[in-house]
This record gives structure tokens, C-alpha cells and sequence, in this order.
């Protein structure tokens, strides 16, 4: 294989399910500008999947991206970004991506890709096998219309037990646009599996041998990969401990560093209790328990370990073995899974959502966790339960489901929270079954077509926590004021963002954080305190450009979001700082090519300002801040009545993000009045060709021509 | 003075005395002495004065082994990718020495299904493959025809000399735990070499699964993972007989 860099491993994969043709390209000829991950499928769906192209027409294309530092040891590098025309986005398909942890980017690598292109459509279902340079479409018709699990065992007895698979189950063989692509037990993609499924493609298995080279000097790379460690906190980057210790100057009770000596894995054989000093890198894996943190100390003693991604030491994947579960739903006792799915089960059940320490939730969680990750069902951050709470409890349902059907579904148990009813909604919903199932399985915007129901319903109200086209908030102005809004405008899904809930929420005081702001966005006015919220300002502006940059980086590196960017740290010593560089130092010894922070963030610019493109050419109109930057009338609510900048309201002002918008756009160098790149900027980000053809389309903003 | 590789003959005949091989010495020279003194010369320094020459059948013990404990495993994999990054500059699970992918997904018994299965896909359980720096006699070096297989001069691991190693992979065959590695690359086989005594692997293990200990016999714990096939050369196959004579038999030498 001709490498020319060490990080990347050359090679991009081309299968064409419609003729079969298996084909290579060479990744940095055609991709090395954006890097990888959504940086690569955004360009195939810019190239060639033309506007109007549907989620399920065999023209739509899947793009699976690992990342450039994906396969080494870098900390935090498991991710695959799955992008394709998002079946989700409402009131159209727009462009969007899935993204999973788990084996799987890893292993594309060594098999020696950094990215697999899907096109066409099988005609009959297929699973592809990838090993090594050994790639061949083979029959799935044994496994279609199995869960995932069945499949996972069965394309592993064919193909070895160190393959990984990623698979696809009911809901995606059916086309549900809330179908999931799940591969190493618990790491899904959502919103992808109905189009793998629209592809006849049942799944994908990768084995691979080769290697991920490191083309700088080995003892920098080293000493890199410690000292990141040493910066590592617990999961989503919170750096200082939940309690109180001797070893820490802070703690901060809503820190995910909740491992505390003294807890235990309970389930494990015989239980293991954590023990050692709060730093000990040998010990980085204890600090978090993410089923501990959501569902209260009572999941201590259900812990059999922390699982998670290839390479990453933070285990936010909580391995749990319930045995009351297999009694009582006759389900398997064990299971995984990290935040929003690890909670699927309980979120459905007004009583049990958010409920801690209760033995009901936490059963209704391993009944959904079980339920989800076999059929295969996504919960769009948590929409579909806040969907069906709205529903039911709203008089929706009643109204308008026929009553035969409305009678079939066992409500009685919805209302006593019985964890078994999940046992009949959710292969409901896989298997598109009556019309709730089939309504629920295409997603929030299928709610408001289906049943007439105005959009309005749920973006006035704050506890749909829904934000538009279809999706939800994720990390909005709960956590981050203006910063949060403006990051939630962006996409076409929810907005799969981390980079500033991490620095936020790390869990420091306030001044501290606020000095570390000053260093990296030249002001400590860019941040406010979580519900303690000042008036927009360009800091603010800056720091979610920097949010939104390093988000689209991480993905381009296969690097986890969810614990980068590591502006934070643990470090005392270090005035808690983390290291700003810290992506652009890896990715300089990686290749063996020096590139500075800016360099990489303009990468980062580069491919998210893609983003913004092919979402301006699919919806074919450029007023971006009417029609798409949209922010939901409950943000702009207080339920007790407070006013905007009140101590304690999350409630922001409408003139105040007018004004935030305002001041990104200019930040971003995009007319301010549509929202839109000109021409001009998309070349200064290396895009000339990109606005060019907007431009031709009229779809730069009007003030440049 | 008559010396071998150096060292002069009466400093061995000394060595000899002081371990009480003195007979063995003179009755059967210094290739008996190589295999029954070995651990008596090695304090002295004096073993590898036969390596030259002598068939490489016994190996003194290693000082240290790896230990692995399954309950503690979190299956992030971070020490095979130290393995191969610090010590081979390539990021390369298939090369690691230490082995979790092939039991993450479904345990060392494979995707059996059924509920003994292990990994992430059974109980959770990750059972570490590691090498257990097996006593005499050690199957890989036994099976290498090229005597490749030697001592680290640090911590007595086994660890394969590359300029000797010709790629044959018998060594593979024989490791009744299938820890041997093969360096696809450099078609050479390629082994647990202990780091020198500071194993890049626990010091990545972010679990605290993985510790250096003193060595101890590992081989007899837990039954090996494969059947194997052990050729031994005949050269060498002469040489065992030195010691494992059948009962009430005499060497023939």
C-alpha cells in the first residue's frame, strides 16, 4: 500500500452495491484538504449526490469516516462518522451525520481505509466483509430480519470473533428514517440505518491487520500521548471530582468524575473497589460510571465494569448485569450503554424519567438498552420518549388513533410505569407496526405531517426541550446561554456539539474558568456561569466558533467530542489549563507535516462551512437566518415569569440573539443579513469550486454581486 | 588461553566447580554444562559464553512475567497500541505481544453463543492473552530451528533476534497460548520481550489490569488455549537427550 503520511492509511473504499463494483481512491489526492470523517462525506454528497436526493433513493450515498489519528493511542479516537442525505431532517432531507464509538473506525483503519463510500442499492439483502484488501459483497438472507445481536454472532462465526460488525436491525431493514446503525454491543449511529436498510445492506464487517503509522519523532509522540493523559478528566472532559478529597483543590457535585474510593464495580466477579490516587493514570478508567451518574448510586452495585472505544481510557460505555431483568422481561441480565440510550427504557415513563435510584428505572433502562440496540432503534437525543409523553398525556393519541388500535396498546402499564410496555411499544415502532409505530419510526416532523399537528405545539413548549426541523436541543441554552443557541442554529439535526458544555460544565469556579477563557478567547466575558446568563457579546460569538470548528475537527480526526476539546484541565500546576494545541500537536507527529492550531482549525472551518453549503443547495435558498439559523419560542420563556438575565433562568432575549447571530455571522465572515458564505469566504477557506457553483445558482448572499 | 567467546576456560572450569557441575564438565564438556549450570553460570554472567556454539536448548527463567486479571480488563485495547507504538512505531494490534482483541467481542471461545461465552458480547469478561515467559522447556525457542529465540540480557524474557529469526513461523505453531506475533513487514516473528523490564503495556493499562511481577510459573495455570505443533530439530533433539535419558539408559555420548 503506498503511504505517503503516517495518521492517514491512504486508501478510501468505494462500493457500488448496485453493480457490485468494488473500487479504491486514494485519500489524500481527493480528501487530504478536509482531513476525514464528515470532511469526506461532505464532499462525496457535494460531488455526487445532487440536490433533491432522498434519503432512501439508491442516488444517496453513505459515507462511513473514520478519522486521521483514529487507530493509534491517542486518547479518545474511536469515532466513525456516518454522513448521508439525514432521513430525519423535516420538513426536507438535508445533509447530516450519524455518529458511533465503539471497534469499528479503528478496525476500517487497519484493514487500511480511512473511509468507506456506499452507493447504489443490492438487489436482495447483502452484508459487505471487509478484510484487509479482501472486500466482497456476500449474502445476508440468513440474517435479515434478525436483531443485531443474532447478526453480530452470526457474521462473526463466518467471518472471525475479532471482526467488528456493524449492523443494522428491524427498524433499518424497514426503512425507519429513527433507524440505527450499532456496532461492538451499545455504539450507534442514529438516523443512518434506515438508508443501510433502503441499501438492502444488512451490515458491515471489518477485520484488519495492518498498521496506523506515526510518522514523527516516537519519543515526542509518547511523551504527547502521557501528557494528554495528564490532562484527561472524567467523561465529557469534567476535570475536577464530584467529592471532596484531599487530592483535589475543587469538586463539583455535578462532575462526571464520580469514581470515588470507596465505590465498587458490584457486579463484577469478585466486585472490584476502587482504590489509589485520583490521578494514577493506571486508574483513569474508574473515574467514570455513567450509569452510576444518570441512574444514582444504586447502579454501583450493578456495575460489572466501564467498557467503551478502542483506545479510549475514559469507559463512559457502563457494562450492567441486572439478573431481576431476565425474570421479570426475559431479557439478558446484562447490558451497556452511555447517557441518552443508557436511559432509552426509563425516559418513555413520566414517573421514571430523570428518576434516580429507583429499581423500576433502572430496569425500564435495561429493557430499552436491550430492546434498542437489537431492533435497532435510535431515540433522536431523547425526542422520541419526550414525543410520546407529549402524545399521550397531551389527549393526541386518543383523538386520532383509530380505537382498535389505541385499545391494542397496553396503556395501563404506561401509566403504572411498568417496564414492560416497552416490550410492546418499541418493536411497535422497529417494525413500523399500526400507525403510531409507523408515525414514531420516521421521527418528530412525521408527528406534525401525519396527524396535522402545527410545529408550533412543541417548540412553545420547554419540556419537548424540541428545537426545529425535527430535532431536539442538545446542549443549548441550559448550559451555555447565547453560545448554546447560536451552536444549536447550525445543523439539520440536533447539534451533536460538546466542545463548549464541556468547558463550561468542567466543573471549576467560575473565576477560574473565566481566566482560562481570557487566554483562549481573548476575554472572560465569554463565558457566564450556567442560568447566570449576560448579554451577548463577541467573545461569546468566538468561543462558539471555536465550539463549532472543533467539533468538525474531532470528526475529521475521529476524536470524541464528548471529552474534547481539552481547554481544561486537572492540573493545579497548570492553572488548570489544558493544551488549545493539543489536536494540532498529534496531528503534526501523526503525519510528519507541521500544522498549528490555526491551520487545523481553518481545516475545521473549511469542512464545516461545507456543511453550511450543501445545506444552502438542498434547501435551495440562501436566507439561512430565516429560514434555517432557527431558535424555538420556549427559549425565549420563563415558566415562573423571570426575565432574561435573571440569576437562575435559562430564559434569553430575542433582541440579545439577534444580536449573538449577528456577531458569529461576522466572526464566521458570512453576511450578516442571510446567514450565507460569499463566494469569497468559501475561497479564502479553500472552497472556490463550492461557491462558485452556489454563486452560479444564486445562492451566495446578494450584497457581493 | 584457551577462551570461549572470550571468556577464558579456566574462569568456566571455576564456574563449574562453584555450581558443582565439576563431572559434568568433564565428562560430557561444556554443552552439558550449558544445559544443567546454566542458572549456577548465569549469576556469574557466564551463560552466554556457550550460546555460540551450543544447541539452544535450556533457557534460564526470566525475572519478571506480566499479570493479567480479567475482572479488571476494560477492553480499551491502549496496551496492544503502547505495545506497537513504542516499540515498533506503528500503531498495529495485530503485532501486539499482549492480545485483547481476539478475546473483546466474544471471549477465547469464540462467537459460540450460549451463556459461557465471555467479552463484551457475553459476560463482559476480557481474558488478557499474555506471555507467560514459559520455564524449560520453552516451546518457541525449542521449536525454532534457528536457535532465534533467545534471552533478553535485562529480565531473561524470550524475545526473538530478528537478524536470526527466517520467518518459518513454527515458533506461531508451538506457543501453546498463541501469543508469538508476526511481523508481516519485516517477516520476522516477534514476541513479548518484557520491555526490558518496564512493560510499555502496564504502564498503559488505564485500569490498573495489568501488573509486573516477579516471575512464577505461569504455564500451569488454566489449560493452553490451542493444540500445538512442536518440531524440534534434530540437533536439538540430541540434546534433550543429555538429560532425558529413558530410564536406565546411558547417553550415547
Amino acid at each position: 500500500m503506498a503511504v505517503r503520511s503516517g495518521g492517514f492509511v491512504g486508501k478510501v473504499l468505494r462500493v457500488d452495491l448496485s453493480t457490485g463494483k468494488i473500487s479504491t481512491e486514494d485519500t489524500l489526492e481527493r480528501y487530504g484538504a478536509l482531513l476525514g470523517g464528515a470532511g469526506i462525506g461532505y464532499r462525496v454528497l457535494w460531488d455526487e449526490v445532487p440536490a433533491g436526493t432522498g434519503p432512501f433513493d439508491p442516488a444517496n450515498k453513505l459515507i462511513f469516516a473514520a478519522g486521521l489519528l483514529v487507530g493509534t493511542s491517542v486518547p479518545c479516537n474511536g469515532r466513525t462518522t456516518i454522513t448521508t442525505i439525514f432521513p430525519t431532517c423535516w420538513p426536507r432531507p438535508l445533509v447530516g451525520s450519524g455518529h458511533m464509538g465503539g471497534h469499528f473506525a479503528a478496525k476500517l483503519k487497519y484493514a487500511g481505509y480511512d473511509a468507506l463510500i456506499v452507493e447504489g442499492k443490492a438487489d436482495k439483502p447483502v452484508w459487505l466483509m471487509i478484510r484487509d484488501a479482501h472486500v466482497e459483497i456476500r449474502d445476508a438472507g440468513h440474517v435479515w430480519g434478525t436483531g443485531i445481536r443474532r447478526t453480530t454472532l452470526e457474521i462473526s462465526q463466518e467471518m472471525g470473533p475479532d471482526c467488528v460488525v456493524a449492523a443494522i436491525g428491524q427498524a433499518g431493514e424497514n426503512q425507519a428514517p429513527m433507524g440505527m446503525v450499532v456496532n461492538s454491543v451499545s455504539h450507534s449511529a442514529g438516523g443512518v440505518g434506515g438508508v443501510m436498510g433502503g441499501k438492502n445492506l444488512k451490515a458491515v464487517a471489518v477485520q484488519g491487520s495492518g498498521a496506523v503509522r506515526i510518522a514523527g519523532d516516537m519519543a515526542a509522540w509518547e511523551k504527547l500521548i502521557k501528557f494528554h493523559l495528564s490532562i484527561l478528566g472524567g467523561n465529557n472532559q469534567h476535570v475536577v471530582p464530584s467529592f471532596p478529597t484531599p487530592q483535589a483543590e475543587y469538586y463539583n457535585p455535578a462532575s462526571r468524575w464520580i469514581g470515588q474510593p470507596g465505590k465498587r464495580w458490584g457486579a463484577a466477579k469478585p466486585p472490584v473497589e476502587i482504590t489509589g490516587t485520583l490521578r494514577d493514570p493506571n486508574r483513569i478508567a474508574y473515574r467514570t460510571n455513567s450509569a452510576a451518574y444518570f441512574l444514582g448510586d444504586a447502579a454501583w452495585k450493578y456495575t460489572v465494569r466501564g467498557n467503551g472505544c478502542t483506545a479510549c481510557p475514559i469507559r463512559c460505555h457502563t457494562m450492567l448485569k441486572v439478573p431481576s431483568v431476565t425474570t421479570k422481561y426475559g431479557i439478558p441480565d446484562t447490558g451497556q450503554n452511555t447517557c441518552v440510550a443508557l436511559m432509552f427504557g426509563r425516559s418513555f415513563f413520566t414517573q421514571l424519567a430523570g428518576q434516580k435510584n429507583s429499581e423500576t428505572a433502572i430496569e425500564a433502562c435495561m429493557v430499552g438498552m436491550h430492546l434498542a440496540d437489537d431492533l435497532g432503534l435510535w431515540s433522536n437525543y431523547g425526542q422520541l420518549q419526550r414525543d410520546l409523553r407529549k402524545l399521550y398525556e397531551g389527549g393526541y393519541l386518543k383523538a386520532r388513533l383509530g380505537s382498535k388500535e389505541y385499545a391494542s396498546i397496553p396503556w395501563e402499564k404506561y401509566d403504572n410505569a411498568d417496564p414492560a410496555f416497552l416490550l410492546d411499544l418499541i418493536p411497535r415502532i422497529a417494525n413500523r407496526q399500526g400507525e403510531l409505530g409507523e408515525v414514531l419510526s420516521r421521527g418528530t416532523g412525521a408527528i406534525f405531517d401525519h396527524w396535522s399537528i402545527p410545529e408550533a405545539q412543541w417548540a412553545e413548549d420547554h419540556t419537548t426541550t424540541y428545537w426545529k426541523m425535527g430535532h431536539p436541543k442538545h446542549h443549548a441554552n441550559e448550559d451555555d446561554g447565547q453560545c448554546g443557541v447560536i451552536i444549536n442554529t447550525q445543523y439539520n439535526r440536533d447539534a451533536q456539539c460538546h466542545s463548549h458544555t464541556n468547558f463550561v460544565r468542567n466543573g471549576l469556579p467560575l473565576e477560574v474558568q473565566k481566566k482560562l477563557a481570557a487566554a483562549i478567547w481573548g476575554s472572560p466575558d465569554a463565558l457566564d456561569a450556567p442560568g447566570d446568563y449576560t448579554p451577548a457579546n463577541v467573545p461569546k460569538a468566538r468561543r462558539a466558533k471555536w465550539s463549532l470548528v472543533r467539533k468538525e475537527l474531532h470528526d475529521a480526526l475521529g476524536v470524541c467530542n464528548w471529552m474534547g476539546p481539552w481547554a481544561a484541565s486537572p492540573l493545579q500546576e497548570r492553572g488548570y489549563a489544558g493544551d488549545d494545541s493539543l489536536e494540532s500537536k498529534f496531528v503534526s507527529l501523526a503525519t510528519g507535516q507541521a500544522m498549528d492550531r490555526e491551520g487545523l482549525d481553518q481545516a475545521g472551518e473549511r469542512i464545516f462551512t461545507l456543511h453550511r453549503a450543501l445545506t444552502i443547495r438542498d434547501m435551495g435558498h440562501v436566507d439561512m437566518r430565516a429560514g434555517h439559523d432557527l431558535v424555538p419560542p420556549w427559549v425565549f420563556k420563563d415558566q415562573n415569569g423571570a426575565a432574561p438575565f435573571t440569576k437562575g433562568s435559562i430564559r434569553m432575549d430575542p433582541d440579545d440573539i439577534a444580536r449573538a447571530m449577528e456577531y458569529f455571522y461576522e466572526i464566521m465572515g458570512w453576511d450578516k443579513k442571510t446567514g450565507a458564505p460569499g463566494k469569497a469566504r468559501y475561497a479564502e477557506l479553500g472552497l472556490a469550486d463550492v461557491g462558485e457553483a452556489l454563486d452560479a445558482a444564486g445562492l451566495t448572499p446578494k450584497a457581493e454581486k | 588461553m584457551h577462551t570461549i567467546r572470550g571468556f577464558p576456560a579456566t574462569w568456566i572450569e571455576h564456574a563449574a566447580k562453584a555450581s558443582g557441575f565439576e563431572a559434568e564438565l568433564s565428562r560430557r564438556g561444556f554443552l552439558k554444562l550449558s544445559v544443567c549450570a546454566l542458572s549456577g553460570l548465569a549469576l556469574l554472567g557466564l551463560g552466554d559464553a556457550f550460546g555460540e556454539n551450543a544447541p539452544l536448548v535450556i533457557l534460564d527463567n526470566a525475572t519478571g512475567c506480566l499479570l493479567a486479571d480479567p475482572t479488571r480488563c476494560v477492553g480499551c485495547q491502549r496496551c496492544e497500541l503502547a505495545c506497537t507504538e513504542f516499540n515498533d512505531g506503528r500503531a498495529q494490534p495485530s503485532l501486539a505481544r499482549i492480545k485483547i482483541a481476539r478475546a473483546v467481542n466474544f471471549g477465547p471461545t469464540g462467537p459460540t453463543g450460549g451463556t459461557a461465552m465471555h467479552g463484551d458480547w457475553g459476560d463482559g469478561l476480557v481474558v488478557q492473552g499474555i506471555c507467560r515467559q514459559c520455564p524449560h522447556p520453552v516451546p518457541c525457542a525449542t521449536a525454532c530451528p534457528q536457535d532465534a529465540i533467545t534471552l533478553d540480557p535485562k529480565t531473561s524474557a524470550r524475545v526473538v533476534d530478528p537478524a536470526v529469526c527466517v520467518g518459518c513461523r513454527l515458533c506461531q505453531q508451538a506457543c501453546p497460548w498463541d501469543m508469538l506475533s508476526f511481523d508481516e513487514e519485516a517477516g520476522v516473528a516477534t514476541k513479548c520481550s518484557l520491555c526490558h523490564g518496564n512493560p510499555k503495556c502496564v504502564e498503559a493499562c488505564p485500569a490498573a489490569a495489568l501488573r509486573y511481577v516477579p516471575w512464577q510459573d505461569l504455564t500451569r495455570d488454566g489449560s493452553p488455549s490451542r493444540a500445538t505443533l512442536s518440531v524440534t530439530a534434530p540437533e536439538k533433539a540430541k540434546a534433550c537427550l543429555d538429560c532425558h535419558l529413558p530410564a536406565g539408559t546411558k547417553s550415547a555420548k
